[in-house]
């Protein structure tokens, strides 16, 4: 059951990073995103990914336009926009820093065991 | 059979079965609420309505003509209770914690019972079903008991008719729940919804699994709460020229009523007797308090009527619990004092005789 909880709150931690990852190679629409995270394992039910894409878009970080779609009603497509860009770079030297921090941890861990 | 309705979900049309349609407003309203601290909580549910409609769309491509509970179901799983979006619906961890926290307590503690009239298994105004639901035993039991005092202590009549006015109907999916102590959640109102319609179907069956002495009892409360519903449609038939009367009675009162607040510093006559207030008014203190009084003794049950009416056309909000304890207590007292005006006629005499009640 920790082990659930501790594993949810790194994804959580992770989840805002990844969607503006995403978003920086094209722009998409929720369900794409969904999808894309669904395949990740990186969230379990898809109503998580909406508050964040509005607040995400509230903070200016991404910005939306509506495009017609050939099923069905036009949909919003969201995107990067500069300070999105700009946070994304920040958080990115963030997780390779903490990646490194990680990495490292653990190589020193394996050559204390193996030695 | 079930009866289906249309429903416009982000611009296109669907056709949804009844119990579904329940369920998924529901859904969506409970989404609403729990969003509704959020900067751009609308459009959060309005994206989500989007993405139900889409995963609609596939359902019904998929050779189905209408959206059922089942469907709506499966969305609702896929989309994720308002519960389990908790986590990255809250702008920090601070923000998180608090009411995950409280809503853990209320938990604990065990989801809280209210009384409430129960609409769907009522004789004459679910107070007995209500109480039993609130006692969790068989409404049976209360009725035999209220039935067999009722015909002893008289009072008993009475604290049912005052307990069908105060006691609130349970109308809602959620208030349902409460009248019966259960956790109100997604799952728990889809399941009262989809209980309702299934109610009906399932009286009739389990007619034949009760025991002989219950089936006797059940149908002697169904006669007799059969035979007091239509005394009291006759009370209220015989009641009309009553009413009337009444009302011109209040008319009186408030005539007089305005008569005397020319005639306000009569209360000053009574407070210091001893300057001579004559000059200026000659209706005693005790006066007053027979036409407030009476005012009160007929006003209120007219405003309780119009209350009655206005609720029934639902143009207006039921009254809170409270208030009709304070009017009904406030009338009790009302028709206390003239009641005692009229029999010591205190009014008729003069102020230096009189007594104050």
């Amino acid at each position: 059951m920790k082990v659930d909880n501790v594993k949810s709150q790194m994804r959580k931690g992770m989840l805002e990073y990844c969607i503006l990852l995403l978003l920086r190679r094209e722009a998409s629409y929720a369900s794409d995103i969904i999808l894309k995270l669904k395949e990740a394992k990186l969230i379990v039910v898809e109503g998580t990914l909406y508050p964040l894409l509005t607040r995400l878009k509230n903070d200016g970080l991404l910005a939306y336009e509506w495009i017609e779609s050939t099923q069905g009603p036009p949909r919003k497509y969201y995107k990067l926009t500069e300070p999105g860009e700009a946070f994304l770079n920040e958080l990115e030297s963030a997780w390779d820093e903490l990646s490194d921090t990680v990495t490292h941890l653990r190589q020193k861990l394996i050559s204390t065991i193996q030695s | 059979m079930k009866k289906t309705l249309t429903v416009n979900l982000a611009g296109t049309v669907y056709h949804i079965d009844e119990d579904a349609y329940i369920l998924l407003d529901n859904y969506l309203n409970n989404l609403r609420y729990h969003f509704r601290s959020i900067e751009g909580a609308d459009e959060i549910v309005c994206d989500m309505e989007a993405r139900i409609a889409e995963l609609f769309d596939e359902y019904l491509r998929a050779g189905h003509q209408v959206v059922t509970v089942e469907e709506v179901e499966a969305v609702i799983a896929r989309m994720g209770k308002p519960e389990e979006l908790d986590g990255d619906a809250a702008e920090d961890g601070e923000a998180s914690g608090q009411p995950a926290d409280a809503c853990a307590e209320e938990f604990q503690s065990g989801p809280r019972r209210r009384l409430f009239r129960n609409p769907d298994d009522c004789i004459l105004g679910g107070v007995a079903s209500g109480v039993a639901a609130y006692a969790g035993c068989d409404p049976i039991w209360i009725r035999l008991s209220l039935i067999a005092f009722g015909f002893f202590v008289h009072e008993v009549i009475l604290a049912y008719l005052i307990a069908w006015m105060i006691i609130p109907l349970a109308k809602t999916a959620t208030e349902k729940l409460q009248m019966r102590g259960e956790p109100v959640n997604v799952e728990s109102i889809g399941k009262t919804v989809t209980d309702g319609f299934s109610h009906v179907k399932e009286t009739f069956r389990s007619e034949k699994t009760q025991s002989a002495l219950y089936q006797l009892a059940n149908g002697v409360t169904r006669f007799l709460g059969g035979l007091i519903r239509i005394l009291l449609i006759l009370a209220a038939v015989c009641a009309v020229p009553f009413l009337l009367t009444a009302l011109f009675v209040l008319f009186v009162l408030a005539m007089a009523a305005m008569g005397m607040l020319v005639s306000v510093p009569a209360v000053l006559y009574e407070a210091v007797p001893y300057i001579d207030w004559g000059m200026l008014s000659t209706v005693s203190g005790p006066a007053i308090v027979f036409v407030v009084s009476g005012l009160l003794v007929f006003g209120l049950p007219a405003v309780g009527l119009l209350q009655l009416l206005m609720q029934s056309f639902g143009k207006w909000k039921p009254m809170a619990t409270w208030a009709k304890v304070l009017l009904i207590l406030l009338w009790v007292v009302a028709a206390g004092v003239s009641l005692y005006c009229v029999l010591t006629a205190s009014f008729f005499r003069l102020p230096e005789h009189s007594v104050w009640l």
